[in-house]
C-alpha cells in the first residue's frame, strides 16, 4: 500500500529542473510544455496551487541560476540592471536601488511580508502582470531583457504589459522568458526620472518630484487596491513637465496613463488643471472591482493621490511650501 | 493605576510558558504524532443547502491505505452536538445546511491517501433554495431548516410604555446598525491526537475550552461511558470562543475507536475557515428618545441575529446582545427584543465579548447621535443617564455592586487624550488628514447567567514529590492563566514559584472547574485559592507541628518549607513534609458562579465596567482610518497578573480593531468568498503602532467578597464604538456599519473642491 502512496506523491510534486542558463530553461520548457512552469521563489505559484487557480504542475523549471552574472543589481552606461531573480528583499536593502529608484525601493518594501521577499523575486513580480513594483518601473521607463524562441531581446515593460493583456485576452499566452529588468538613465545624471543636464541647468529652479503609493485593505501584508506612481517636474511658475503616471492594482494589469502624461505636459498646476487631471484618471483608468473595494472606489484613490501629489509639489515648486 | 511594566516591578514575570511558545519549542496538542498513526479527514458538504439523496463510500474503502470511510451509519450514539441544543450532525443523513456540514469520515495511512479517498467519496445531493438572509428567514413563507422553524430563539425585555415615552420625548433618534462576521483566527487551527487504548478508553488530545463538556458530548455520540474518555486540553494555540463547540473531536474519536489505531486531525486554514464558528453577524435597529433635559426615556430594539444552520450557543450570545444592548443606562420605557434565526450560512457561535461587541456599537452609537442632538458633551450625556452605585442591573436584576462606571467615566473625562477633542485640528499636517478624539463606555457581564450551569472550583494538594500542585479545569489558550494561578500562589501563599506543579486540562486528573469561558476563569480560580487557603495551611501546618515539635502558631508558610513566624528559618521543606506518613494534605473546593437573584435566564450578576477613548486619524484620499492613541480605563478589582491584565485588554483591543476596521468574512449565497487569510485580513503589527494605555482600577467597595472581575473580553467590546465616534468628530460622518468601509470616508481633496466652487 505504501508503494501507491509512494507512487501519488511522485505525481504530485513536481520534477524540480535547475538550468544554469536562459537558453537551457527556454529548451527545457519547449520541452515539457503545458506540463511545466517557471519558478523562481514561488511564492505566488504556492498561492495560486493552495486555492486551486492552478494546477501544480509535473515540472518546475528553477530560473534562480539563469543570469551567470556576479552583480544581480549594477550600474552600467546606460542605466542599471536588477536580474529577474534578484529577491525582494535584496532589492529592499540594497543602497544603489535606494538612491538611483528611491520608488522602486518604496514599492518594493511594501510588498508582501519579509518571509516572503526573502523567497520572491523581482522577476516574478513582473512577471505575475500585477504585482506592485510595476507601477514604479512603468515610470522608471523600464525596459525587460527577455529570452525567447529568436534569442534575446529587450522589450520596453509598457509595450510588453500591453501585449501580454492582449494575448492574455485572446488566450494565446505569449511563453518568454524574463532575464533581467533595465532602467536607462541618461548619461550622468543622478537618477532615473531627471531630464538630461544641459536642459536641468536651463532650469535650474525646476523641481523635480516622484511618488509611489500603495494602498491596501490593511497597512502591511496585504494586496493593493491602488498602486500608483508618478514623476515629474514642475517649474517656477508652476509649469509641468516631463510628467509620468502609472496606476495599477490587485487585479488590474497596470499600465502608463499616456494620454494625460501628453495631455497635461506645459500645463500650469492651478486649481483648474488639477480638476481636469482628476477627471482624467477617473475616465481613462479601468480598473478591476471586487468584493472588497469597487473599480470607483481605485479610480478615485488613484486620482485622488495622483492629484495631490501634484499639488503639493506645485506648492513646493512655487512657493517652497503648502 | 497605570498599567505597565515599569510600575508593575516584581509583580512583572516572565510568564511560565512564555520562553517555549516564543521559541516556537512547545509541542501544541495538534503537533502530536503516535506510531502507526492514522491521518483524518472529513469530506464537506458541497453546498449550502441540498438533499443528501445517496452518499456511496464504496470505492474510497478499496483504495490504498484507507482504514476507515465512516457516514452516518457508523455513529454508535446521538449523531448530532451543540453544548446548549445538540442539532449539528455529526454526520449529515438526509440534508446538508452549510458548506462545512459534514457528510462522511476517513482515516487513511497517509494525508494524501486521505485526501484521495475524499475524492472517491460520491455523495448526490439535490440542491435546495439556500437562505442565506436572517430576515428572510424569518419570513412565513421561508423553507424551514429545521422542524421547529428557523427561530432559534427570540429574547425580549420590556417595561413601561414604549408609545408613551416617545410621546413625551424632545428628541428621538432612529439607526440601524450592521455588524461583520468576524472569525476568531486563532494561529493553532482545530485537530488532535486521538489515542484508543487497550483497556478500551479513548484518549483524547484536543484543544477544547471544556475538557468535561466534550467529554460529555463524545459520550452521547460514541455511546461510550464518560469514564472511558480522557480529554487532554491544554496547551491551546488560540481559541477566544472558537474551540468551545466539538470541531474536529468526533471525527477523530470515531475513525480511532473504529480502526483500534491513533488517528491525527489538523484542519488547514481553508477547512477552518469554512467549517468554524465565526461571530454573529447582527442587524441591531434602535430608536431611542430623550426629554428635555437630556434624559433617556424611550428606547426601543430589534435584533436580527444570523445564527447560521445550527445552534452552538446562539441563543446565548442573542441574549447576552439584549442585556448589553441596554447596557449602563438608566431609561423609563424599554421594548427589546432579539431574534437570532438559522441560515444556510456560516456557523455562528461563541467568540470573545459574545454578542456584547455588536450590542455596545449599536448602543453607544445612539448616545453620541443623541448627545449631539442635546448640543451636550457626549461624555457628559453619558454620566446624566448612567446607572448609578446602588442600581439594579440591565434587566433591574440585583448585581454586585462597584463603583466601577463612576470610576472608568472619570479616567476619561479627566484624561489628556480626552482633553484633545476640544483641541484645534493641527496646522502641521496636511489638509487630507483629518484626527478625531471619540469614546465609549461598557458594563460588561462575567459568568454564564443566571439559569446556566456555572460550577467553579479546584484543587491543592501536596504532591509525592514534594511539590505543591494546583489542580484546575480551566485551559491555558493563551490568556496567561497560567502565570496567573502562579502569581496567586505565590503572593497569598508565600510558596517559590519552584515550589509549584500547576496542573490543568486533563480531565482524568483534574476537577471540574466549569468553562474557560465568558471572563471567568480568573475570578474563579481566585475565589477557589480565597476558599482552600486556610483549611491547606492549616493541613500543611498540621503535619509539619508533628514533625518539627513546634506549636501550630510558630509556624507558617514559605518558599521551599513551613518556616518559624518571624524567623523565616526553613524549619522542614516540601518535600520532606511530603515524604511523611499521614492524612493527605489537600484541600478541594466547589462552588458556583454567583449569579443574579432574578428568574431571568443569562442575567449577570458581576459586571467589569471599562471607558475607552480612542484618536484617530483619517486619510481622506484614501478613507482608511489610523488609530493613533487608546485610553482604556477598567474597573475590575485587583489586577491578579498585570502582564496578563495588559495582555488581555491589549490583545482585546487588537481584535476590535479587526472588527471595526478590516475584518469580515464575507459570504456569498452560502458560500464563502474570503476563505483564506489572503482575503480574510486580520490587523497586522503595522495596524496597530498608536499606543494602548490601559488604566486599572482596583479599588471594590469594603466588604466585597467577589474579588476580581473578568477582564478577558471587556478589552474587545468597545474599541469599535469610540472609533465610530472619533470618526464622527473628524469627519463629520456616522459609521453605522463595520467594517468600516473606506469609500465611505473618502473625499475629494478640498483644493478640487474649491476649483469647482
Amino acid at each position: 500500500m505504501g508503494t501507491n502512496a509512494h507512487e501519488q506523491e511522485t505525481i504530485q510534486s513536481p520534477l524540480v529542473w535547475h538550468p544554469q542558463s536562459a537558453a537551457d530553461a527556454w529548451q527545457l520548457k519547449q520541452n515539457f510544455g503545458a506540463d511545466a512552469v517557471y519558478a523562481a521563489g514561488g511564492t505566488l505559484l504556492r498561492t495560486q496551487w493552495e486555492s486551486g487557480l492552478a494546477k501544480m504542475p509535473a515540472h518546475l523549471i528553477d530560473v534562480s541560476r539563469i543570469n551567470g552574472q556576479e552583480e544581480p543589481i549594477r550600474e552600467h552606461e546606460s542605466g542599471m540592471t536588477i536580474d529577474a531573480a534578484t529577491s525582494l528583499a535584496a532589492c529592499r536593502s540594497d543602497a544603489l536601488i535606494a538612491r538611483k529608484l528611491p520608488l522602486l525601493a518604496e514599492a518594493v518594501k511594501q510588498i508582501a511580508a519579509p518571509s516572503v521577499r526573502q523567497l520572491a523575486t523581482l522577476g516574478g513580480n513582473v512577471s505575475s502582470l500585477v504585482g506592485d513594483s510595476l507601477p514604479a518601473l512603468l515610470v522608471y521607463d523600464a525596459q525587460l531583457h527577455l529570452f525567447g524562441g529568436a534569442g534575446e531581446h529587450w522589450e520596453e515593460l509598457s509595450d510588453w504589459l500591453a501585449a501580454t493583456e492582449q494575448a492574455l485576452l485572446s488566450s494565446q499566452p505569449a511563453s518568454r522568458l524574463l532575464i533581467g529588468i533595465t532602467i536607462p538613465m541618461p548619461e550622468g545624471t543622478t537618477d532615473s526620472h531627471a531630464v538630461a543636464p544641459a536642459q536641468e541647468e536651463l532650469v535650474s529652479k525646476t523641481k523635480r518630484f516622484g511618488a509611489y503609493y500603495k494602498v491596501g485593505r490593511r497597512e502591511a501584508f496585504t494586496p493593493s487596491v491602488v498602486a500608483a506612481a508618478v514623476v515629474g517636474s514642475i517649474n517656477s511658475s508652476g509649469v509641468l513637465e516631463h510628467m509620468k503616471l502609472a496606476v495599477g492594482g490587485g487585479q488590474t494589469i497596470p499600465r502608463r496613463l499616456k494620454e494625460l502624461e501628453a495631455a497635461f505636459a506645459g500645463s500650469e498646476l492651478h486649481a483648474a488643471t488639477l480638476q481636469r487631471i482628476y477627471d482624467g484618471v477617473l475616465d481613462v483608468y479601468e480598473p478591476r472591482g471586487d468584493l472588497f473595494a469597487s473599480a470607483d472606489y481605485r479610480k478615485s484613490t488613484a486620482a485622488n493621490l495622483i492629484v495631490t501629489e501634484l499639488w503639493k509639489s506645485a506648492a513646493e515648486a512655487v512657493t517652497g511650501g503648502w | 493605576m497605570l498599567l505597565n511594566r515599569e510600575g508593575s516591578g516584581s509583580r512583572w514575570r516572565i510568564r511560565p510558558d512564555g520562553p517555549s511558545k516564543v521559541t516556537g519549542q512547545l509541542s501544541y496538542l495538534t503537533d502530536m504524532t503516535a506510531e502507526g498513526m492514522l491521518y483524518g479527514l472529513v469530506l464537506r458538504s458541497e453546498h449550502p443547502h441540498a438533499r443528501i439523496l445517496s452518499i456511496d463510500t464504496d470505492a474510497a474503502k478499496q483504495a490504498s491505505g484507507v482504514r476507515a470511510v465512516l457516514t452516518y451509519l457508523d455513529v454508535p450514539g446521538l449523531n448530532a452536538f451543540g453544548i446548549a441544543h445538540p442539532d449539528q450532525p455529526v454526520l449529515c443523513e438526509d440534508r446538508v445546511r452549510y458548506v462545512g456540514d459534514a457528510v462522511a469520515t476517513v482515516a487513511a495511512e497517509t494525508l494524501e491517501e486521505a485526501e484521495y479517498a475524499l475524492m472517491l467519496i460520491k455523495v448526490e445531493y439535490e440542491p435546495l433554495p439556500v437562505l442565506d438572509d436572517a430576515e428572510a428567514a424569518l419570513a412565513p413563507e421561508a423553507v424551514k431548516l429545521h422542524e421547529k422553524g428557523n427561530l432559534l430563539h427570540h429574547a425580549g425585555y420590556s417595561k413601561g410604555d414604549l408609545a408613551e415615552g416617545f410621546a413625551g420625548c424632545v428628541h428621538v433618534v432612529e439607526e440601524t446598525y450592521y455588524t461583520p462576521r468576524q472569525m476568531h483566527t486563532y494561529m493553532e487551527t482545530e485537530g488532535g491526537l486521538f489515542v484508543p487504548g487497550e483497556d478500551g478508553r479513548l484518549t483524547v488530545y484536543a484543544p477544547t475550552q471544556h475538557g468535561f463538556m466534550d467529554r460529555m458530548q463524545l459520550s452521547r455520540i460514541l455511546d461510550l461511558p464518560q469514564q472511558q474518555i480522557r480529554i487532554v486540553s491544554s496547551p491551546i494555540g488560540g481559541s477566544f470562543g472558537g474551540k468551545d463547540e466539538l470541531n474536529v473531536q468526533p471525527y477523530g474519536a470515531l475513525l480511532a475507536l473504529r480502526t483500534g489505531l491513533p488517528v491525527k486531525f489538523h484542519n488547514s486554514r481553508w477547512e477552518s475557515v469554512r467549517a468554524g464558528l465565526k461571530r454573529h453577524p447582527m442587524k441591531i435597529t434602535m430608536k431611542t428618545g430623550t426629554n428635555a433635559e437630556g434624559k433617556l426615556i424611550a428606547h426601543q430594539v430589534r435584533i436580527i441575529a444570523d445564527t447560521g444552520p445550527y445552534s452552538t450557543l446562539g441563543a446565548e450570545v442573542l441574549n447576552f446582545a439584549v442585556e448589553h444592548v441596554i447596557g449602563p443606562y438608566v431609561y423609563e420605557h424599554l421594548d427589546i427584543n432579539g431574534y437570532s434565526a438559522f441560515t444556510n450560512n456560516g456557523m455562528s457561535g461563541e467568540f470573545r465579548g459574545f454578542g456584547g461587541n455588536q450590542a455596545i456599537f449599536a448602543l453607544e452609537g445612539q448616545l453620541d447621535r443623541l448627545a449631539e442632538l442635546h448640543g451636550m458633551d457626549s461624555w457628559s450625556f453619558r454620566k446624566l443617564n448612567m446607572r448609578r452605585t446602588g442600581d439594579t442591573g440591565p434587566f433591574n436584576q440585583p448585581i454586585a455592586q462597584t463603583d466601577g462606571a463612576e470610576q472608568v467615566w472619570s479616567v476619561v473625562a479627566g484624561s489628556e487624550l480626552w482633553k484633545e477633542k476640544d483641541k484645534e485640528q493641527t496646522s502641521n499636517q496636511p489638509p487630507w488628514i483629518k484626527t478625531g478624539v471619540g469614546a465609549a463606555f461598557v458594563m460588561h457581564g462575567a459568568g454564564l447567567g443566571v439559569g446556566i450551569p456555572d460550577p467553579a472550583g479546584g484543587r491543592l494538594q501536596l504532591a509525592k514529590d514534594g511539590k505543591i500542585e494546583a489542580v484546575f479545569g480551566y485551559e491555558e489558550f493563551g490568556q496567561g492563566l497560567i502565570a496567573s494561578l502562579e502569581l496567586m500562589l505565590i503572593e497569598q501563599f508565600g510558596f517559590a514559584a519552584s515550589d509549584l506543579r500547576i496542573v490543568i486540562g486533563d480531565t482524568d486528573i483534574v476537577p471540574d472547574s466549569g468553562s474557560t469561558t465568558a471572563s471567568r476563569a480568573t475570578a474563579m480560580m481566585w475565589k477557589s485559592l480565597e476558599r482552600m487557603r486556610v483549611p491547606f495551611e492549616e493541613a500543611i501546618i498540621a503535619r509539619a507541628t508533628v514533625a518539627a515539635g513546634l506549636a501550630v502558631d510558630q509556624l507558617q508558610l514559605g518558599e521551599g518549607g513551613v518556616r518559624r513566624k518571624g524567623s523565616e528559618e526553613l524549619i522542614i521543606s516540601y518535600e520532606q513534609l511530603a515524604q511523611l506518613e499521614g492524612e493527605p494534605v489537600k484541600s478541594e473546593t466547589s462552588f458556583h458562579f454567583p449569579t443574579s437573584s432574578v428568574d431571568r435566564i443569562g442575567a449577570h450578576f458581576m459586571y467589569t465596567y471599562s471607558a475607552v477613548a480612542v484618536k484617530i486619524e483619517l486619510n481622506t484620499l484614501t478613507g482608511r482610518v489610523n488609530v493613533l492613541k487608546q485610553l482604556h480605563a477598567v474597573a475590575a478589582g485587583p489586577v491578579v497578573n498585570p502582564q496578563g491584565f495588559l495582555g488581555q485588554i491589549e490583545g482585546g483591543s487588537s481584535m476590535a480593531l479587526g472588527f471595526t476596521l478590516t475584518e469580515d468574512a464575507v459570504m456569498d449565497k452560502g458560500y464563502y468568498m474570503t476563505r483564506n487569510l489572503d482575503t480574510y485580513l486580520v490587523p497586522t503589527i503595522a495596524d496597530q503602532r498608536g499606543d494602548v494605555e490601559v488604566v486599572a482600577i482596583e479599588q471594590l467597595p469594603e466588604g466585597d467578597t467577589y474579588g476580581p472581575r473578568g477582564i478577558g473580553e471587556v478589552g474587545s467590546v468597545t474599541l469599535a464604538p469610540a472609533i465610530a465616534s472619533a470618526i464622527r468628530a473628524a469627519s463629520g460622518k456616522w459609521v453605522t456599519k463595520l467594517p468600516v468601509q473606506p469609500s465611505f470616508l473618502q473625499e475629494q481633496p478640498a483644493f478640487l473642491q474649491k476649483a469647482v466652487d
